[in-house]
């Protein structure tokens, strides 16, 4: 017979102990915020002014108006005009510039004679992604030009006109990705700390031991301890969605109960996984150490958070679908951005409450050893 | 420099650092499998490369032109269906959900206004959330959309023909780009984690007091603590450098002495990191957190994951200070640019000096007792 | 130098809390010396400051001829230590530890090879030098840390509670060690909270609360004591001491055994205990009088310094 006195008995003396310690009071409160503050504004994927070296060989209205156009953008910013090929690669090769501009002479003559106008782009391939983005860029610049060009004089309209619209997030700023990804991010790491942390300690002190010996049911130790941080995480994620909000604009379009309750049952999950690895390992030092790695790796590079999983190959693919935290960034981002409802997020919602149920029997399991009942 | 006993002194104490290092299953694991396994883990994950992405496409045309279209989408490795309908509705709720990145809408009466030049219509929708793959997705849909449409009417008249060539990695692969930079990552962690608990496990087992009592200066100390790490941060060096040049076809193009040298003092630098926080360190506990905690924004603002330049102001200022960020730029010039000696001084420099500042603080709180 | 270790008004703050106050002693050479005091009296910092391992607040200490605080580099060479806790790695074999110490201290190659047959053959190992030394029972390891100590084969020597945890009959093989060492010129310095122990000291202090409360021998130390005791055997020891609760002229009822010791202001006032007892209801089968032992000795300084007894 489960006694909710026992079980609030329980938790009262973990609140106490929590509160008591100032690594663990630092780390439940002081560190979410200030990590979502720092890393949201740290992380900016947006790619703007890319310096880029301009050769103009042609020297005409023509490549003008065509750097002009580059630089209007406000995706490049010509930071060099070097005189020749050999200062073009050492720019190159050092890195000041990510790409140069070389527009041979002639440029001006073949455009409006309606032929072919080649123009060089040479691109520092190192960062890959940079360069696509920016390859990109230059691809829309230079064909709005040439639309422009063309549009004089005679009606001309390319075969396919393509509208293209982005939806959720049209300023396609990466704040916006990041931010609902950091919180998600930030509350796994902190709960398999806290837990690690505390409850690892008990172990340690043989304070386990002298628990067993009370009436107290395993279910009624494990609810009991996780109350406390159940309660930090929520109020924690309250305060990161409200810094996320207010510090980096992002839009809050969903609902908040739905978030809420994923939340919780992300928080279940997590919590109970950090003391089901306590509880095996009994040690502070190797419990902190595997609920970070297990936590924090898979979090960062498998959950969506900053890496696109439909690029990755197919084994890393598979694994990601045992990453709880994928599941909780869709419903973050979702929320955040999309305003959708559970039945857009139904599968995220199984795979929560699927998540809290293994993290809370592995909790349980793990305590059974130990308190005979 | 040193007299014999001195040096007697440092080699009892490697020895008996490498011994327990080497002794204990758990660190053997750490020290040698895991770099391995988050190399995997790392390159074929933090990848920028968007490929795969799925797509919805809603075609009210249904003729051979739309479906051409549709193939010319799938045909590279970018695109792949992930649903298709009558119903612009389900494209709605796959963009939703999530099942679909990208979706396309080609309407009716498309054949025809292609035929006829008439500017034929196709609409693009791009799910934002994730801001870098949909940037480079709409690029890509929007690029292969309209080469459609001029392969089709036969124009090769294309006004401003950019010819694009990306030196030093020519097809774009982010992998190239991200191998060599989590040589810098992982040596930082396997030293900082070695170094981290090094002094403090004595401190907390009771050993340490025999050591002090000793006639071993502090200098003498951290040797024998550093030089152990640093083998086996050489070791995993050379790991990685192997399975970087074999498995991943990732060639060292420049300078390889250059790359010894920088990795030397990118090690020493961190492990007096690592030193340091053991000697600010009470329990092994609070040295993992402390080490965690600093590692964290280290490899953040690193230009590891995304470009130094994209960062705001004040975080950029802020790298200068990240040895991590120097190194990064060494590896990656080594690798990829044929970087030499002289092409690094800069960045050497930077980490030389912040590893003598750190090393030198080491060991003056150690010298001063650490109680 | 006639003096081995002179301590002098050591004194340690930690913050707020005094932990060593004004300590001064000498300790001659090839004495065996000790500090007897609760846990928390302030002897391992004591120690610690003696060997350099710490700085004190004020005071001054020499070893061996060297003044501590200002030359604390030149001392090491020249003392061993045995820490509280087992000082040695546990991961590591036995041959693999006096490697390193004989190491650490620049014992020569073949001097080392004979001190090291020494230290098997003391702690009792014999051949197995391949052994781990996490794996031996408490009183070989804690000979064996003894050994390592003493590798170097240092004059002074400080054991700080050398025999914590270790059974009865170990603790006196490891006594036999001291004193073998002790008689070939070594001065050993020694911590303990066994009172029992101090009994096998030349000279001892006693600490309590970071201050010493008493010095001699230990006969000195038990004749300083002028409270008389005296052994009680009643029908009932438990009401006994209820008994006396209060009763003029006595110090302190204690239970000691079946019996009960009491400690009382004079010799005269044996009759009046007797006295008590009857009128409580008890038959008194036995009154004599007992030697006080050194835990007699240390609550009586205690109680006339005025003061609580630490830990």
């Amino acid at each position: 017979m489960l006694s909710a006195r026992r079980l609030a008995a329980v938790a009262r003396k973990e609140w106490i102990q929590l509160r008591r310690d100032v690594r663990s009071m630092v780390l439940a409160f002081v560190l979410p915020p200030f990590m979502l503050l720092f890393f949201g504004s740290a992380i900016n994927w947006d790619i703007r002014e890319l310096p880029i070296a301009v050769v103009d060989r042609d020297v005409t209205a023509h490549s003008r108006r065509l750097v002009e156009s580059f630089e209007a953008s406000g995706y490049f910013t010509v930071t060099e005009r070097p005189a020749t090929m050999t200062e073009v690669d050492a720019l190159l090769l050092d890195g000041s510039v990510i790409g140069a501009l070389i527009i041979p002479p002639g440029f001006a003559r073949d455009l409006s004679g309606n032929r072919n106008a080649p123009v060089q782009l040479l691109l520092d391939g190192g960062d890959a992604n940079t360069a696509t983005i920016a390859l990109n860029y230059a691809d829309a610049i230079a064909s709005r030009y040439s639309q422009l060009v063309l549009l004089r004089g005679q009606r001309v309209v390319l075969p396919v006109e393509p509208e293209s619209r982005v939806w959720y997030n049209p300023t396609l700023e990466s704040s916006n990705m990041i931010v609902p990804g950091l919180i998600a991010v930030i509350m796994s790491i902190i709960a398999a700390m806290l837990t690690a942390l505390t409850i690892a300690r008990e172990w340690e002190r043989g304070t386990m031991e002298q628990l067993a010996a009370t009436p107290v049911h395993r279910l009624e130790v494990v609810f009991g301890k996780l109350l406390p941080y159940l309660l930090i995480g929520l109020f924690d994620v309250t305060v990161t969605v409200t810094a996320g909000v207010i510090v980096f604009g992002v839009p809050l379009r969903g609902s908040l109960i739905l978030l809420g309750a994923m939340t919780l049952l992300f928080l279940l999950g997590a919590l109970g996984i950090g003391m089901f690895i306590s509880a095996v390992l009994k040690s502070q030092v190797l419990a902190t150490q595997v609920a970070m790695v297990a936590t924090y790796l898979p979090t960062l590079l498998l959950s969506g958070f900053l890496f696109d999983i439909a690029s990755m190959p197919a084994v890393l693919r598979a694994i990601t679908y045992i990453v709880p935290a994928k599941y909780y960034i869709a419903v973050t981002r979702g929320v955040f951005l999309k305003d959708i409802g559970l039945d857009a997020l139904w599968v995220q919602g199984v795979s929560m409450v699927l998540f809290a149920m293994v993290g809370i029997t592995a909790a349980t399991a793990a305590f059974r050893k130990r308190i005979a009942q | 420099m040193m007299d014999a006993a001195a040096r007697r002194r440092v080699r009892s104490l490697v020895r008996k650092e490498m011994r327990q290092i080497l002794r204990d299953p758990r660190t053997k694991r750490i020290v040698f499998g895991s770099p391995i396994l988050q190399l995997l883990l790392f390159s074929y994950a933090v990848t920028t490369d968007v490929h795969n992405v799925p797509l919805f496409v809603v075609d009210h045309d249904r003729t051979a032109e739309s479906r051409a279209l549709t193939d010319a989408l799938t045909a590279g490795d970018w695109f792949h269906i992930a649903g298709s309908s009558d119903d612009p509705s389900d494209l709605e709720r796959a963009l939703d959900r999530g099942t679909a990145a990208v979706g396309i809408q080609i309407p009716p009466g498309f054949a025809r206004d292609l035929a006829a030049r008439r500017g034929a219509a196709v609409q693009v929708l791009v799910d934002g959330t994730s801001s870098n793959t949909a940037t480079v997705a709409q690029g890509y849909a929007t690029r292969i959309i309209q080469e459609f449409g001029l392969d089709r009417a036969g124009i090769t008249d294309r006004g401003v023909d950019l010819r694009t060539r990306a030196w030093f990695n020519p097809e774009l692969s982010s992998r190239t780009y991200n191998v060599p930079a989590i040589i810098g990552v992982l040596l930082m962690l396997m030293s900082l984690v070695l170094t981290a608990l090094a002094v403090v496990r004595e401190r907390e087992l009771g050993t340490l007091d025999q050591l002090l009592v000793s006639p071993i200066t502090a200098g003498e100390l951290m040797l024998g603590k550093t030089i152990p790490v640093a083998i086996i941060a050489l070791i995993d060096l050379v790991i990685i450098c192997v399975l970087a040049i074999l498995w991943f076809d990732i060639p060292i193009r420049g300078s390889v002495l250059a790359l010894l040298v920088s990795s030397i003092v990118y090690i020493l630098a961190s492990l007096g990191a690592g030193l340091f926080i053991s000697t600010i360190s009470r329990t092994q506990q609070e040295a993992f957190m402390s080490m965690f905690l600093l590692f964290l924004p280290a490899i953040v603002l690193s230009g590891f994951m995304y470009p130094v330049h994209t960062m705001p102001a004040f975080f950029q200022a802020l790298t200068v200070l990240n040895p991590v960020r120097h190194f990064l730029e060494i590896v990656r010039g080594i690798f990829l640019k044929g970087w030499g000696f002289a092409d690094i001084w800069l960045q050497l420099g930077a980490i030389t000096a912040m590893a003598a500042l750190v090393l030198w603080g080491s060991t003056a709180r150690f010298r001063k007792g650490i109680y | 130098m006639s003096s081995a270790i002179v301590a002098h008004m050591l004194t340690r703050r930690f913050g707020e809390f005094t932990a060593v106050a004004d300590v001064t002693f000498d300790v001659a050479r090839g004495e065996v010396f000790g500090f007897l005091g609760p846990n928390g009296a302030g002897k391992t910092t004591t120690i610690r400051m003696l060997c350099g391992l710490l700085s004190p607040t004020s005071g001054s200490a020499t070893v061996a001829g060297i003044d501590v605080a200002t030359n604390a580099p030149a001392v090491r060479s020249r003392i061993g230590y045995m820490s509280q806790s087992f000082s040695l790695y546990a991961d590591l074999t036995i041959d693999e530890n006096i490697d390193l110490f004989g190491g650490l201290y620049g014992v020569p190659g073949d001097r080392l090879e004979q001190r090291r047959a020494w230290v098997k053959d003391m702690a009792g190992i014999g051949g197995r030098g391949d052994m781990r030394t996490g794996d031996l029972p408490l009183g070989a390891k804690q000979r064996l840390a003894l050994g390592c100590a003493v590798l170097h084969e240092p004059p002074i020597l400080f054991l700080d509670e050398p025999t914590s945890g270790v059974d009865p009959l170990a603790r006196r093989a490891f006594w036999d060690l001291i004193h073998s060492l002790a008689v070939a010129g070594t001065t050993v310095l020694v911590s303990t909270h066994y009172m029992e122990e101090a009994e096998y000291c030349n000279r001892l202090i006693l600490m309590n609360r970071g201050r010493i409360i008493a010095e001699g021998s230990p006969f000195e130390l038990r004749a300083s004591m002028t409270e008389p005791i005296i052994e009680v055997t009643t029908d009932d020891a438990a009401r006994a001491v209820e008994a006396l609760d209060g009763v003029p002229g006595v110090i302190e009822a204690a239970m000691f055994g079946r019996a009960v010791h009491v400690v009382l202001e004079e010799a005269g006032l044996r009759a009046h205990v007797i006295d008590a007892l009857r009128r409580a209801g008890r038959t008194v089968h036995n009154v004599s009088e007992v030697e006080p032992t050194l835990e007699d000795v240390f609550v009586s300084q205690v109680r006339r310094g005025g003061g609580a007894v630490a830990g």
